[in-house]
């Protein structure tokens, strides 16, 4: 969040809810980010944390009985606004915000040819003749790297490869120029190797068009030394918003320090014990007044419990919501007070050294 | 091996499991072939963890079956114990033998929702390895067992008498498809991609778990995943397959810290966080895996190896020790 200029995207204070049988699901609770043109950003979260939900909604894909609050503005135009009239802004999503899905099986038609699959959102939008929109779709084909473009262009997606298939949805996803392209775990489906190549070629793209990325993933590691921001989100709420630098150096979230801990590191000995998370995330269905992290947090204080911790800045358009970030006196004091007495203020039991006992146990008695 | 051999096999009483020289072909049709598995041989010693790494299609998950014979290899010896005087070939045996020998190998798959039985109550899902063995009723012995197979896995006994799995999360039903396996006793855990459709902080409390049931029961597990910090953090030794055959083995540090296969140090350095033993000029790899109807002459990597030369497309080349207790089925090694 740099505020110079009017940033090019700015949420605020977006809030999602779905009624289910089991009662309204707060699938967004709250958040606010702003994108810069030309600037890249991680979502990170797990499943449940909002993080899909939140890139759906930018692209106007929720569902009609979602009930929605909240702000977004798109280049000085209220999208919401926009999406409740529906009809004459057809040529904004997709066209200026555009997005890559997870599964390029599921997100491409099986029974059209993938040249095809691409010229359809150039001859729609922008009123290209069928010969023009072939050509770009066989430029596009060749950007993203697909060798022999003009064979491919009349094949079938299973025809092609996984790797192929999630080129040819970025070249359809950038067929219209956007100003912004979400990838919602693009490269999840896909074998490491592969996945380099897709999200190296995101970065290249990106930087070669000038155009502003949203990058939503569960996976650290996919983030790390790529974008220039990250939000970590847990149960719909923003914990941490920072430079990709910061988040994994001198992260201030207890929840995000936890989940750098807990992934298994490459350039660790075998057989190094994980440190995993205590307890599970809240129920979505009624969002604890508190922080939501509270629970599995060992720093937790009365205070967390009470009262719910909005995002404070730390300097350097580093943003945390937490009473006691990490590093910080107030969390040194919060952990010396719960080691002292064995558990923290919601009953957390951890050990003299701060560590929380299901954390060392493991297994026994330990639910996931 | 991107190559052949069996240099890497290990000798020894204490060797619980061997496989030699595993082929499983499918017949597609027009007298076409997927070669899914070529002439793997690894062996797995009692107490051990053996990660088997690779990409989708390399073979890794048909090995796995392969070992439990679903469906039984083309050719090849799957043998338990094999240096004791009653060493048992798995691919022999049929009919009431090899489920005689069945419970001393138990498996593990990816997805422990689809894995489970939505219909049945979660302890009786849990018991039915040993009713099978006990003609129905598993007895007071039977029934203790279960409850304290259940408690070991962290689920409450009396929960998983009336819930059934979509009462559990995932990472839960996770603990009980490890508990349905542990039922019965077996020796050797193979375990399919267990933690790949997990949340990372369930994923840390399973591979735990893992670890504590491989102590508590003396289990040799077989561990297979596309992720190699899973890999490395869980075994002891590593093997590093590529479209049916095997490129690399070696002890789990001993292999990430010095990797010699290219195959193995372009996986390392295309993980998001690459391996320190690797720099970025080894993540070469093209996109595309050559298609296992047709494999690639010689080496089967070498159409996407940067090093490769011209013998690498005539000769396969065979597996070699280039140091103490590490393989590699390499023409070039680095060293």
């Amino acid at each position: 969040m740099t505020g110079r200029q009017a940033p090019l995207l700015s949420v605020r204070d977006l809030k999602v809810v779905f009624p289910t049988p089991i009662g309204m699901v707060h699938a967004v609770d709250g958040v606010s980010f702003d994108l810069e043109a030309g600037q890249s950003m991680g979502i990170v979260g797990e499943s449940g944390s909002g993080k899909t939900v939140t890139a759906k909604t930018l692209m106007n894909l929720l569902p009609s009985y979602a009930l929605v609050d909240g702000s977004v503005n798109f280049d000085g135009r209220d999208l919401r606004a926009l999406a409740a009239e529906r009809k004459t802004e057809k040529h904004l999503w997709g066209v200026e915000i555009s997005m890559v899905f997870q599964d390029p099986m599921t997100s491409l038609n099986p029974v059209k040819k993938v040249g095809e699959q691409i010229a359809e959102s150039v001859r729609y939008h922008l009123g290209q003749t069928r010969t023009a929109a072939r050509r770009q779709a066989g430029d596009l084909l060749e950007q993203v790297g697909i060798p022999e473009p003009g064979r491919r262009l009349d094949e079938y997606p299973h025809q092609l490869s996984g790797g192929l298939r999630q080129r040819v949805v970025i070249a359809a996803a950038l067929a219209c120029e956007p100003r912004i392209l979400i990838a919602d775990e693009p490269t999840t489906s896909l074998d490491v190797t592969v996945q380099k190549h897709i999200l190296d070629l995101l970065d290249d793209l990106r930087t070669a068009r000038g155009m502003a990325m949203i990058l939503v993933t569960h996976d650290l590691g996919v983030v790390k030394g790529r974008t220039d921001e990250v939000m970590v989100m847990y149960a719909g709420r923003t914990m941490e918003e920072a430079s990709t630098e910061a988040v994994f150096s001198q992260q201030g979230h207890p929840y995000t320090e936890a989940l750098i801990e807990t992934i298994p590191k490459i350039n660790s000995a075998s057989h190094t014990r994980l440190v995993p998370i205590p307890g599970q995330p809240p129920v979505t269905t009624s969002p604890p007044t508190g922080c939501p992290f509270a629970d599995r947090c060992r720093y937790a204080t009365d205070l967390c419990v009470a009262q719910g911790p909005p995002l404070t800045a730390l300097g350097n358009g580093h943003h945390v919501a937490c009473h006691t970030p990490v590093r910080t006196p107030a969390a040194e004091t919060a952990l010396a007070a719960n080691a002292a007495r064995g558990h923290t203020a919601t009953g957390l039991e951890i050990h003299q050294s701060g560590v929380p006992i299901g954390a060392v146990t493991g297994g026994l008695g330990e639910q996931t | 091996m991107a190559g052949r051999g069996t240099i890497q096999l290990r000798s020894g009483e204490d060797i619980i499991l061997r496989v030699e020289n595993l082929v499983q072909e499918f017949p597609v049709g027009r007298d076409r072939v997927v070669h899914a598995v070529s002439d793997v041989s690894f062996d797995l010693r009692k107490g051990e963890t053996l990660g088997i790494v690779g990409e989708s299609g390399c073979g890794k998950s048909t090995t796995a079956r392969a070992i439990v014979q679903l469906p039984p290899p083309t050719s090849g010896r799957v043998v338990l114990d094999p240096s004791s005087e009653n060493e048992i070939d798995l691919t022999r045996l049929s009919g009431h033998d090899l489920r005689n020998a069945r419970p001393r190998l138990q498996m593990i798959f990816q997805d422990p929702i689809s894995s489970l039985n939505p219909r049945r109550r979660v302890k009786d899902i849990v018991s039915e390895g040993l009713e099978i063995w006990s003609d129905g009723d598993i007895g007071t012995e039977g029934r203790e067992r279960v409850e304290e197979v259940l408690h070991a896995v962290g689920i409450d006994p009396v929960v998983a008498a009336s819930h059934r799995p979509h009462q559990f999360s995932g990472g839960q039903c996770q603990r009980i498809s490890i508990a349905r396996a542990l039922t019965v006793n077996p020796e050797i855990l193979i375990c399919d991609e267990p933690v790949s459709a997990l949340d990372v902080s369930v994923q840390a409390k399973i591979l735990n778990l893992l670890e504590d049931m491989k102590a508590r029961y003396e289990l040799s597990l077989v561990f297979i995943s596309h992720d190699l910090s899973v890999v490395r953090n869980v075994s002891d030794r590593v093997v590093v397959m590529y479209l049916g055959k095997i490129c690399e083995v070696g002890g789990a540090d001993r292999l990430y810290d010095a990797p010699a296969h290219p195959y193995t140090r372009a996986l390392l350095a295309s993980a998001p966080e690459p391996a320190q033993s690797v720099g970025v000029a080894d993540a070469v790899l093209g996109d595309d895996l050559p298609s296992p109807t047709d494999p690639p002459s010689g080496c089967r990597f070498r159409t996407r190896c940067p090093l490769a030369i011209d013998r690498c497309a005539t000769e396969e080349p065979l597996m070699q020790e280039i140091d103490e207790d590490h393989f590699v089925a390499c023409h070039l090694p680095s060293t």
